[in-house]
Formats: C-alpha cells, sequence, structure tokens
C-alpha cells in the first residue's frame, strides 16, 4: 500500500512536469498548425544552457530560470520566420513542410549538442537536490516537488493569460479560424510569432528542472519529444485544457509501470496506450481535438 | 510517306536521347565490382542500399503525402529478423529475406490502420514513436542479444553482396516505376496527396489505398535490412535501428525531390557520396550531424521540390539559374 501511494504521488510529481512541455507545443498546433519535432531538443539545450549558467557563474539554476526564459523566447522570435517561410508559400504541404523543417531543426540542435558537450551525462545540483519532504504517507524529493509547483504554476499563469486576457482571446481566436481572426483584426503572423516564442521559453525553463532532476545528455530530447507526442495525441491535438490531464494520466502511466513492470517497458506501454487511444478516439480522450 | 519516315526518325531518336542514360547506368552498375577497389565497391553497395530505402520512403512519404518518421524501424526489423530465421532457425538467406519483407508489410498495416485514418501529423507522431518503441524492444528481447547485438554468420563477398542490393534497388525502382508512375494506384496516391477529400469523393477508398501503399513501403526496407544485416554481419540495436536510419532516408528524398522517381536516387548518391567523403578526411564524428539538420532545413527553405525540381526548372543553364537564384533568395 506504502508503495502503491508512493508510485501515485510520484507519477503525479512528473505529470505536473510534463504539463509544461506538452502545454506549449499543443498551443503550437492549435495556432499554427505546427507539429514541432524539436520539443524535446527544447527541452535538451534548456537542460544544458542551465548547466552552462552554473558551471560558469555558479549560484543556483533556480535564479536563471527567468533569464532562460528570456533567451528562449529570444531564440524562438528568431526562428520563427523561418518555420512561416517553411509552412507558407506555395508548397505542396505545408504541415508536412514544417514537419520537416522542424525534424531538421530538432537533428541540428542534437548534433550541435553532441559536438560541443560529447557524450558525457552531466547533471545540475541546486541547493534543494537530496533534500526532502514528507508529504503525507510518503516522502518525495523536495526538487522533484518543487518541480511539480513550477509546472502547475507556469500551467495557472498560461492559461490565465490565455482566456483572461485580450491577446489570450487574440491567439485562441486564431486557433479557431484563422482567417476570420485575421478579418477582424488580429494580426495573425504576429499572434504566432508570440506564441512559438511563448512555447519555446516555457519549453527551455522546463529544460532546467528536467536537467535538474535527472541527468543531461545530447540524446534525452528523444524521450520528451515521445512525452510531448504522447500528451497532445492523449489530450487531443491542439486542445490545451486536455493537456493537464493528458501528463497527468502520463505521469501516473509511467511511474506504475516503471514501478510494476519495469522502467525498460515504458515506451512499449506508453505507445500501446497511445494506439488504442488512436483506434477509439483519434480527437483525444475528452473528444475536443482537431 | 516522308513525314511518317520524319516522324518515326524523331522518335526513335528522342527514345534513343531518352533510354541511352539510364542503359549508361546500368552498365556501370554491372560493371562497378570488376573496376573498382573493395572500399569503393562498399561505397556503391551503401549508395544503392539507402537509393532503395529513400524510394522506399517516397513512395509514402513523397506519393501518398504521409511523411513517416519511424521507417528505420522497417529496416532494423528486417535485419532482425533475418538475422533470426538464420541463426535459430536454420533457415536459408533467401527465405530470411521474404519472411523480413512481409513481416515489415504486416507491420506496417497493423500500425497504419488506425493512424493512416487521420491526419498526417498524427501519422508522423505515432510513427516516430513507433521507431522509438521497436528500438526500446529489440534493446530488452533476449533473442535480439539485447543491446550487445546479435552476430551473423560471416559471408565475406563483397561483389556478392553489391549484386544482390542492386538487384532490390533495381526492383524498387521497377516497382515504383511500374505501380506508381504507370498504373491507377499511382494516380490514386497522387489524388490522396493533393486532395484527401476530393479522391474520398470521387470514390477512392482512401484508407485501403494508404494502407496498402505504407506496406508496400515497408516492404522493401525489411528486405534491405535483411541484406545489410548479412552484410555487415553484426547488428545491434543503435546501428540497425537507430534514429540515424530514417534521419538518411528524410534527408535524402528531401533533398532529391520527393514524389518523384529519380529523386530519391540522386539524394542517395549525393549524400551518401558527401557522408563518406567526411568521414574518410575527419573519421568518426557528430559533425555529420549538424551538416544533415542544416541540409534538411536548407532545402525545405529553398529548394522544396528537391534536385529533380531544380533540373525541370532548367536551373543548370546559367541565365534561368540567376533569374531563379534571384527569386529564391528574395524573401
Amino acid at each position: 500500500m506504502e508503495l502503491f501511494l508512493q508510485t501515485l504521488i510520484d507519477g503525479l510529481l512528473i505529470g505536473g512536469l510534463i504539463i509544461v512541455v506538452g502545454i506549449g507545443f499543443s498551443l503550437c498546433f492549435g495556432v499554427m498548425h505546427i507539429v514541432d519535432f524539436a520539443v524535446g531538443e527544447w527541452v535538451m539545450v534548456g537542460a544544458y544552457i542551465g548547466y552552462v549558467f552554473v558551471r560558469y557563474l555558479g549560484h543556483d539554476p533556480m535564479i536563471y530560470l527567468p533569464i532562460i526564459f528570456v533567451i528562449f523566447c529570444a531564440c524562438g522570435w528568431i526562428i520563427y520566420p523561418l518555420i512561416y517561410r517553411a509552412v507558407s508559400g506555395k508548397r505542396h504541404n505545408p504541415v508536412l513542410m514544417g514537419l520537416v523543417f522542424t525534424f531538421g531543426l530538432s537533428i541540428l540542435a542534437k548534433g550541435g549538442a553532441l559536438s560541443i558537450w560529447g557524450y558525457h551525462i552531466q547533471s545540475i545540483t541546486t541547493w534543494l537536490s537530496g533534500k526532502s519532504i514528507l508529504l503525507g504517507v510518503a516522502t518525495v524529493p523536495a526538487l522533484r516537488f518543487s518541480g511539480f509547483i513550477f509546472g502547475i504554476l507556469v500551467t495557472v499563469l498560461f492559461m490565465v493569460f490565455l482566456y483572461r486576457t485580450r491577446f489570450g482571446i487574440t491567439i485562441r481566436a486564431t486557433a479557431q479560424d484563422r482567417e476570420m481572426a485575421n478579418l477582424l483584426g488580429a494580426n495573425v503572423r504576429n499572434v504566432g510569432s508570440f506564441v512559438y516564442s511563448l512555447y519555446a521559453g516555457i519549453t527551455g525553463m522546463a529544460g532546467v528542472l528536467i536537467g535538474a532532476l535527472f541527468s543531461i545528455h545530447a540524446a534525452m530530447g528523444a524521450k520528451y519529444c515521445t512525452l510531448a507526442f504522447f500528451v497532445v495525441v492523449l489530450a487531443g491535438m491542439g486542445y490545451v485544457p486536455g493537456v493537464i490531464i493528458a501528463a497527468l494520466i502520463l505521469g501516473l502511466l509511467q511511474s506504475f509501470v516503471g514501478v510494476y513492470i519495469g522502467g525498460r517497458f515504458n515506451l512499449v506501454a506508453l505507445f500501446l496506450v497511445m494506439y488504442v487511444v488512436l483506434l477509439i478516439t483519434p480527437k483525444g480522450i475528452l473528444r475536443k481535438g482537431i | 510517306m516522308s513525314v511518317v519516315a520524319e516522324r518515326l526518325k524523331w522518335n526513335s531518336a528522342s527514345l534513343l536521347w531518352r533510354w541511352s542514360p539510364l542503359a549508361l547506368i546500368s552498365l556501370i552498375a554491372l560493371v562497378i565490382p570488376w573496376i573498382v577497389s573493395p572500399l569503393w565497391i562498399r561505397i556503391s553497395t551503401e549508395i544503392l542500399m539507402w537509393a532503395g530505402l529513400a524510394q522506399s520512403w517516397n513512395i509514402i512519404g513523397g506519393y501518398t503525402g504521409y511523411l513517416c518518421f519511424g521507417h528505420g524501424a522497417f529496416f532494423g526489423l528486417g535485419a532482425y529478423v533475418t538475422g533470426i530465421a538464420m541463426i535459430h532457425l536454420g533457415w536459408p538467406f533467401g527465405f530470411g529475406l521474404l519472411i523480413s519483407g512481409i513481416l515489415a508489410g504486416l507491420l506496417a498495416a497493423v500500425i497504419g490502420y488506425p493512424t493512416l485514418r487521420l491526419r498526417g501529423a498524427y501519422f508522423a507522431i505515432a510513427t516516430w514513436a513507433f521507431g522509438e518503441m521497436i528500438r526500446q524492444i529489440a534493446t530488452i528481447l533476449e533473442i535480439t542479444g539485447g543491446a550487445f547485438g546479435m552476430q551473423l554468420p560471416a559471408f565475406l563477398n563483397l561483389p556478392y553482396f553489391y549484386y544482390v542490393t542492386l538487384l532490390i534497388t533495381v526492383i524498387v525502382y521497377l516497382t515504383t516505376y511500374l505501380l506508381l508512375e504507370r498504373a491507377r494506384f499511382g494516380y490514386k496516391l497522387l489524388a490522396i496527396r493533393e486532395h484527401e477529400e476530393a479522391a474520398e469523393m470521387v470514390g477512392i477508398d482512401t484508407v485501403t489505398i494508404k494502407i496498402k501503399a505504407f506496406a508496400l513501403s515497408a516492404f522493401f526496407p525489411g528486405i534491405l535490412g535483411g541484406v545489410y544485416a548479412y552484410w555487415v554481419t553484426y547488428i545491434h540495436p543503435d546501428s540497425v535501428l537507430g534514429a540515424q536510419i530514417t534521419d538518411f532516408m528524410v534527408v535524402m528524398a528531401f533533398l532529391g525531390g520527393i514524389g518523384s522517381l529519380w529523386g530519391p536516387f540522386l539524394g542517395a548518391f549525393v549524400v551518401q557520396l558527401i557522408n563518406r567523403y567526411l568521414w574518410l578526411v575527419w573519421g568518426e564524428g557528430t559533425f555529420y550531424l549538424i551538416i544533415i539538420g542544416a541540409a534538411i532545413c536548407a532545402v525545405v527553405l529553398f529548394i522544396p521540390n528537391g534536385i529533380i525540381g531544380l533540373m525541370e526548372a532548367r536551373i543548370f543553364s546559367p541565365r534561368e539559374a540567376l533569374k531563379q537564384l534571384r527569386r529564391i533568395v528574395k524573401w
């Protein structure tokens, strides 16, 4: 029973962090119909940037989070025009062109990280590392708990922004009907630029926390790419609120499979779940996807 | 009378013009093992193998317009199935190849059944995850040798593997030509790529056609994977199931020009030559990943129709090239 509760709490805590990776990705698809293959690479690069900051400037990685957010927003802002060019113009299939372009970006980022930092596994230590908190019956690492808190915080801010501000309404309008939003005076290209840089910033920040929680290596992107994909398939593509539930389910699934069956079967179990979901409700478990 | 004669002459001239390069290429391909060094036999075999793989990717990615990012899984599956058939079951090589191809095709049909009914993005995601899963399964299972890999009976005969690869690649290109360029099946696929709803409206059973195309495009990588396994004699999950297999297929098909018969061949030729050249100059490294990534991005941004598209736009005549360049660089 204790093991069960521990696993449950662990899963929820991981799920909290997965939300952050999935939410920007989902919005990105909803607004611009871009499936960003580089999502895992944003996480990876975020973790490495955090590592570089801690190594060369010292202090705790948590205080760098705002700076990293700004850096990644800038990166997204710079990259977006390229993506826009890839998905617009006289192309056979704009969605697929966007996919291939971000696929290229992800290979580029992976190759860059491998060339700079090599195959060594790095890690970030914070003042929370090694401490733990007693949560009811289970003891959880403080870092994992703070990651969860961070995830919830970012999600709440994100949702408030999306549902309670004027610009958030513009974004949702663009997601609903691009042409109509454009006719009503929304600058669709600007919205896309903004959403992409917001997504890059959030994902990069999540990368720092993930890097502190687990280990950092150049091939870690693939794992988070898979997780982000599973989250949006489960949530329904482009349906942002579904991400929260889907990410929590995924975190639980991961930790239960890891504890009761074996961590090696994680991906197999995830894939089976995705297969069944696609077979039964292709629009996500809430049937709200597009 | 003279008109007809003229016409006949002209036709035969154009026919000659059309088929002579192909005949020349075939001749060169047939005599290569006799005239070059073993290193270059290896490299030519690799080029042929990649040409076949890129073309099989092109069947689903280029002609049908559904991007598969897990095609390397079929290649690795073929390699492992052939290995298992030869070591554990004692079957002959050719039979193992056939089984590999059929299994890969069946698996593609099973994966494609739910995912191909949806938009392209779902398919891309599902196949990518599928590729990752297959790699993980190969590391878990006992029969595949886990992370240590699998040792096949050694058969060190470079020309043999060269000719086997040549044969299979020729079959891939012939199949593509006959089935996709010259038959109703190919036109149906093009209709699906251009406008799926319209294709469905005029009575094409889109789901079945797409599954067939996917199974066909998975069949050949299965066979080529088997040949590769017997050729290199030692396989492990990273070498035959690694992400780089799919990466190379995509970049070759895109560079050459997707949805065309000769595009993947050109792409494979250029990419593999550059790859091997860099390898000879720099040795083993990770820098090639940066080049591949940048190449994919550049091709998507600037020449979305690939080398074939450039040829069709007559870019290789200087005046036209200048005009095109001006048009492309202008944002």
